[in-house]
This record gives C-alpha cells, sequence and structure tokens, in this order.
C-alpha cells in the first residue's frame, strides 16, 4: 500500500513541469485541490463514459436542477463554515421560507414573492447573527435551537399541512427548460456569481475568512467581530430562505416536513467543494464543483436505476471519504505526527531488539 | 507597607475564582432540578390526568429511551467533542440488525452481545475518525447517512417482524410495576455517573474536554479518548434501539426519527456546557426527564406537533443562554 504522503509529491513533480507563470499558478494550487478536482473529473467520466444517456441535454438539465436548490444550501452551510461557524438550522428555515412563500404567491406574483421571503430570511439570519455575537454562545448550539424552533413553526404556520401553490402555472416558469438551464438554475448561478464576487474581493467578503481562519489574530488586526459574524449568518439566512422558496415554487407545494435532510447533502458539497472545516478556507466556485459532483454521482446512480435511499448512503459514504482526504492531505502536522509515531514505532523495536 | 497589586486580585485562577464556578455550579444544579419541579407542578395544577401514574409511567418510558441516548452523548459533548448526530440512526440500525438476528433463530444473549460489539466498532471508527482531527458533527453527520443507507438497502425499507418470543420480557416486562426500559436508563444513569465522577477514565474525559492541550500534556491522550466516548455513545444508543426492538418485536428504520434532537436537547436543557468539561450524567437524565413531561405535558394540553417542536427548541434556546450566562459571569467577572 502507498503511503497517503506519497501522493503531494507526485503532483509537485508534475507540476514542476510547466514553465513560467502558468507554472508558478498551478504550482500555487495546493494538493488538496488537485484531488478535489481529480474527483470532480473522475466521478463525471466514470459515468459520462459508460452511459451515453448521462451527456444528454434532458440530463444535463436535471442535474443543473439538482445542482440549484443543493448549491444554494451548501452556499449557505458553508458561508457560515468559512467563518468558523455552522449552521444547522439551514434546512428549517428552508421550510418555513417554503411554506410562507406558498402562502404569499397568490398575491404578491413570483419575483416579489421571493424577495420578501429573501429579505424575511435575511431579518432572521442577521439576529441570529447578532444573538451568537452578543451571547457569545457556539452558533452550533444556537442554531440547533433554531433548527427545532424553526421546525416547529413550519408546522404552526402551514397548520401541520402541506401548502399547495394556488397557481400551479408559476412552477412551470420556474423549471422551464432553456437549453441545459431554467430561470431556477440560472437564478442560482447568479447569486453565485454575487456571493463569490463579494466574499473574493469585498472588504467585509475577506472578513469572513479573516475571523473563520484565525479569529484572534483577526481581531488583534483590528477587525470588527460583530460585522463578518452578522453577515455570514444573514447571507446563510437569505440564501437558504431563497433556497425554500424556489424549490417549493418549483414543486408547487411545501410541506412543514420539508428539507429534513437538506443538512447532510449540503455539508457534504461545500467540503467536497473545499470548503476546509477549521474555517478561513473555502469558495463559491469550489462550492459549485462539489455540488456538481454530488450531482453527477447521484444523477449517474439514478439513471443505472439504484433506489432513492442508495442516494443517501453514496452521499454520507462521500462524506466521510472528503473528512479522511482533507485529514491526510491538508494538514501537514498531522503527516509530521504520522511519522514521529512510526519513528517512536522503530525506535522502540530496535531498543528491545538490542 | 506595600499595598497589594489591585490587578492581581482579579487575576484568573485565584481562588475566589474557584468558589464562583463552584457556585455557578450548584446554581446549574439548582436551576435544572427547579425547572422539572415547577414543570411538574404546573402539570399538577393545570392538567390532573398529568400527574396519574399511568401517565408518569408514560412519561419515564419516553424520557428512559431518550435519555439512554443522551446518556452516550453526554459522554461525547463532556470529551469536548460536541455531540453525535448518528444515535438515532445507530439505535435504529441495531433494532434491525437484532430483528435479523432473532428472526434466524439465534439465542438472545449472543444476539445482544453482537449487536452491542458491531455498535462498538461502529462507534469507535468514528471516534479514530474524530480523534484524528475531524469534526465531530461532520463524520457522523455521514456515519448517521451511511448507516441509514445500508440499513435500508438491507430492509429493502421495510419493517422487519422478527417473531421470537424469546425476547418479550426486556420489551414489555414490569419489574415491581415499572418498565424494563425505565430500570434500565436508571441502571445506566447510575453506572454513568459514577463513571464520569468516581474512575480515573470519567476524570480524563472531563478533563480532556475542559482542556485538551493541558490533558495531552499530563499524559492522557485525547485522541484515545475521543475513541472510547464514540464508542459508548454508539452503544448506549444501539441499548436504546434494542430495547424499542423487544417491545414491538421488529426493527423499524425509522424507529427513532428526530430523536437525536431530543437527545441532545436533553443534554443542553441538564446543563452540560457544549465545550465540553463540564456537565453530569445525573442531570443529562433529569433533562431527558424534563423534555419528555414538557412534551407529554403539551400532547394532554392537546397542543399540535409543531407547538410542541417550537416549545422544544424555545427550551433549548432558553436553557443554552442561561447556562451560558451563568458560566461567563463566573469566569469573567
Amino acid at each position: 500500500m502507498r503511503s497517503p504522503n506519497g501522493i503531494a509529491p507526485i503532483i509537485r513533480t508534475w507540476a514542476a513541469a510547466f514553465p513560467g507563470a502558468a507554472g508558478r499558478a498551478v504550482r500555487r494550487i495546493p494538493p488538496i485541490t488537485w484531488a478535489r478536482a481529480g474527483l470532480f473529473v473522475v466521478v463525471f467520466l466514470a459515468f459520462a463514459l459508460t452511459d451515453s444517456r448521462f451527456s444528454r441535454v434532458v440530463n444535463v438539465y436535471t442535474i443543473f436542477e439538482g445542482f440549484a436548490w443543493l448549491g444554494l444550501a451548501a452556499l449557505a452551510v458553508g458561508i457560515t463554515i468559512i467563518a468558523g461557524e455552522f449552521d444547522l438550522s439551514v434546512g428549517s428555515a428552508a421550510a418555513v421560507a417554503g411554506i410562507l412563500a406558498m402562502m404569499l404567491i397568490g398575491d404578491l406574483g413570483l419575483v416579489p414573492t421571493i424577495l420578501v421571503v429573501a429579505l424575511i430570511g435575511m431579518a432572521f439570519g442577521l439576529v441570529q447573527g447578532m444573538l451568537i455575537y452578543r451571547l457569545r454562545i457556539a452558533s452550533l448550539v444556537f442554531t440547533l435551537g433554531s433548527l427545532i424552533g424553526l421546525r416547529g413553526l413550519a408546522f404552526m404556520i402551514s397548520g401541520e399541512n402541506t401548502v399547495v401553490m394556488p397557481n400551479l402555472e408559476l412552477a412551470k416558469t420556474v423549471k422551464q427548460q432553456l437549453g441545459i438551464f431554467s430561470p431556477f438554475s440560472l437564478t442560482t448561478l447568479g447569486i453565485f456569481l454575487l456571493v463569490g464576487l463579494f466574499l473574493r474581493y469585498h472588504r467585509y467578503g475577506r472578513e469572513i475568512f479573516a475571523i473563520g481562519g484565525g479569529r484572534n489574530e483577526a481581531i488583534a488586526a483590528g477587525v470588527p467581530l460583530a460585522r463578518p459574524l452578522i453577515i455570514a449568518f444573514g447571507l446563510s439566512g437569505t440564501i437558504a430562505a431563497i433556497t425554500g422558496a424556489l424549490l417549493s415554487v418549483k414543486s408547487g407545494s411545501a410541506a412543514p416536513t420539508g428539507f429534513e435532510t437538506l443538512l447532510l447533502p449540503a455539508v457534504t458539497a461545500a467540503l467536497i467543494g473545499g470548503v476546509s472545516l477549521f474555517g478561513g478556507k473555502g469558495s463559491a466556485l469550489g462550492i459549485v464543483t462539489g455540488t456538481l459532483t454530488i450531482r453527477f454521482l447521484i444523477s449517474g446512480l439514478s439513471l443505472r436505476g439504484a433506489a432513492y435511499y442508495v442516494e443517501r448512503l453514496a452521499v454520507g459514504v462521500l462524506l466521510i471519504i472528503v473528512v479522511v482526504l482533507e485529514l491526510v492531505l491538508d494538514r501537514p502536522e498531522l503527516r509530521a505526527r504520522l511519522r514521529l509515531w512510526r519513528l517512536r514505532r522503530s525506535m522502540a523495536r530496535e531498543a528491545r531488539a538490542g | 507597607m506595600i499595598d497589594p497589586d489591585p490587578k492581581l486580585e482579579s487575576t484568573p485562577g485565584m481562588p475566589d475564582e474557584a468558589a464562583r464556578i463552584r457556585s455557578s455550579r450548584i446554581a446549574t444544579v439548582a436551576i435544572v432540578v427547579a425547572s422539572v419541579a415547577v414543570l411538574f407542578l404546573v402539570g399538577w395544577l393545570t392538567t390532573p390526568q398529568f400527574v396519574q401514574w399511568s401517565n408518569l409511567r408514560n412519561i419515564i418510558r419516553s424520557g428512559a429511551m431518550i435519555g439512554m441516548m443522551a446518556l452516550g452523548i453526554t459522554f461525547v459533548t463532556l470529551s469536548g467533542n460536541f455531540f453525535s448526530l448518528s444515535v438515532s440512526q445507530t439505535g435504529a440500525f441495531a433494532a434491525i440488525a437484532f430483528a435479523f438476528l432473532m428472526s434466524w433463530g439465534w439465542p438472545l444473549p449472543v444476539a445482544l452481545v453482537v449487536v452491542l460489539l458491531g455498535a462498538l466498532l461502529v462507534g469507535a471508527a468514528q471516534g479514530g475518525l474524530v480523534a484524528l482531527g475531524g469534526n465531530p458533527i461532520v463524520v457522523t453527520l455521514g456515519f448517521g447517512a451511511a448507516l441509514f443507507g445500508l440499513g435500508s438497502i438491507l430492509t429493502d425499507n421495510k419493517t422487519i417482524r422478527h417473531g421470537n418470543t424469546a425476547a418479550d420480557w426486556m420489551g414489555t416486562g414490569r419489574p415491581l410495576g415499572i418498565p424494563t426500559q425505565t430500570w434500565a436508563f436508571i441502571f445506566l444513569c447510575v453506572i454513568a455517573a459514577v463513571v464520569l465522577t468516581r474512575t480515573r477514565f470519567g476524570r480524563n474525559v472531563l478533563f480532556v474536554g475542559a482542556n485538551k492541550y493541558a490533558a495531552a500534556a499530563s499524559g492522557i491522550r485525547p485522541s484515545r479518548v475521543a475513541v472510547q466516548v464514540f464508542a459508548i455513545s454508539a452503544m448506549a444508543a444501539s441499548i436504546a434501539g434494542l430495547f424499542l426492538s423487544a417491545q414491538f418485536g421488529e426493527g423499524r428504520l425509522d424507529s427513532f426519527a428526530g430523536d437525536d434532537i431530543n437527545a441532545i436537547a436533553a443534554i443542553l436543557v441538564g446543563g452540560a456546557a457544549l465545550q465540553g468539561g463540564e456537565g453530569s450524567a445525573l442531570r443529562t437524565g433529569l433533562g431527558a426527564v424534563f423534555i419528555a413531561a414538557l412534551d407529554n405535558l403539551m400532547v394532554l394540553r392537546k397542543f399540535s406537533f409543531g407547538v410542541r417542536r417550537f416549545w422544544v427548541g424555545v427550551a433549548i434556546l432558553a436553557a443554552v443562554s442561561l447556562f451560558n450566562y451563568l458560566r461567563s459571569r463566573a469566569r469573567t467577572t
């Protein structure tokens, strides 16, 4: 068996073959990113080469439809993970948003409904971020409370029943096929573009990375903790609400039990996309890649006629694989510890022999 | 005479800080006990059937199932590894495995041991990944999904009825008028409390949770503790699964749907600190009784499911904010 630290040097030698500026850019990309990009390509090729139905326009459209909601959910959780926090409440927030959208859309129409629900989600997210900052409670605990509370709210406002959209025509508007895209997936891509640019280039976006990567250092350097923290949760709430609203409009109904299993694929997509659980690392483009990797896998499996519950096994296993990959590739100190442990063992063996 | 340095008095680690932390701990216990008492008082005054013996027995039976899972997770929480999100799937998987083994006619003790050993391995595997630096939430989320998927494939999403009566007494027996589940819960509660406060292992768990680096520096291996606590958590969950399977003579994948949240709620209402190092098995037990009694009272008052969930969420947020405030005041003023 080859040891895991064998991969990085191979990539480095390979990258060294590139000359000049391109080579420098290639060499700057860390091994874990190569591993992720490799996973993306391998999963795609594995299905595209073995199943002719996989790359048909209809199937690619389906993949992007799945990408549209999963990507948004992954972005919502991902932003809070980048900030060094964890928002467990996205699934429940999406459920409440979906029901609100179903109740409002008859009077307001499609676009205003989405905007109003997004604003409500933003208001909720901002308040949640503010409380987490003020009360100094681990966001994991706080959002666990709101995960349960919002689920209850979803049951309360829906009267415990599935709410059906009054004008079902709108569902078709959202999912109508435009080549491989639909208004739904195009909206998602637009949101990704905006959020991605904000995270990458705006000062407030950079602050989210700063408090995630090294919170004490960031505060020492003058980053006000409140601002990025509240913005991260505000964005998370907004995007979760948009996810719930759009997906409910698309399916024409919203159930209070909806989105209960949203967290698992969302976190998996974010992690495959290079969001680090240690905070401070990740990108919108990465989350797009991660989400597509999952959608390729699910699409390929369902084309083969796998039952829906195989998806959950696959996503769970994929999540475990990514955690292991991140552990062995992205943690130099762990590799050092492993070497130390081997050294200590061999020394002990020698001592016993001598 | 030289005046004592005024700053020295507020230096952390001074005796008065220890006293403050101790008094905040006593306050936490008092609050937990008082909230359970107040809840029962309110129930008694507003809803007569709440305090009837048959209803109390229902409360302790449902509290026992949540409580057994919560006791297991308490070890995880105290060791500073937050919580496990795979306990409901572990419990359901144990129920399925047990139902399969019983339907194949395996003897009861063998089936029990096999299921518990399986849970031990699954838990230790999760603990191993956490020990290597994996995030506990994500690792257990992944394992939970994998177990659920595997369970779906094995059972084809159907209920497994085993029709074997050997385990009936375990599920429906009532020694001294109290259900076996409740006996098991009380028993596990005492064991967990003794282990946590009176054994070296228990002290190690709390020490690692309170300060991982100090613990490592004094020769405790945090990674070993992580493996142990997750194994305990998975075994506790599978014990709950075994009782459920024995009670209904079946194994179902959705047996414990939503129960990890209730179990974690019990821990948080019991005042354990999620960052580790602070909490107790008995308080978790009380927390489980509180959650079960609250839910039961709301059912009797004909609250709908949504309203009940909502108030459980509110109870968690209130408990967490209050205990967090108490602890931070003890450390910083």
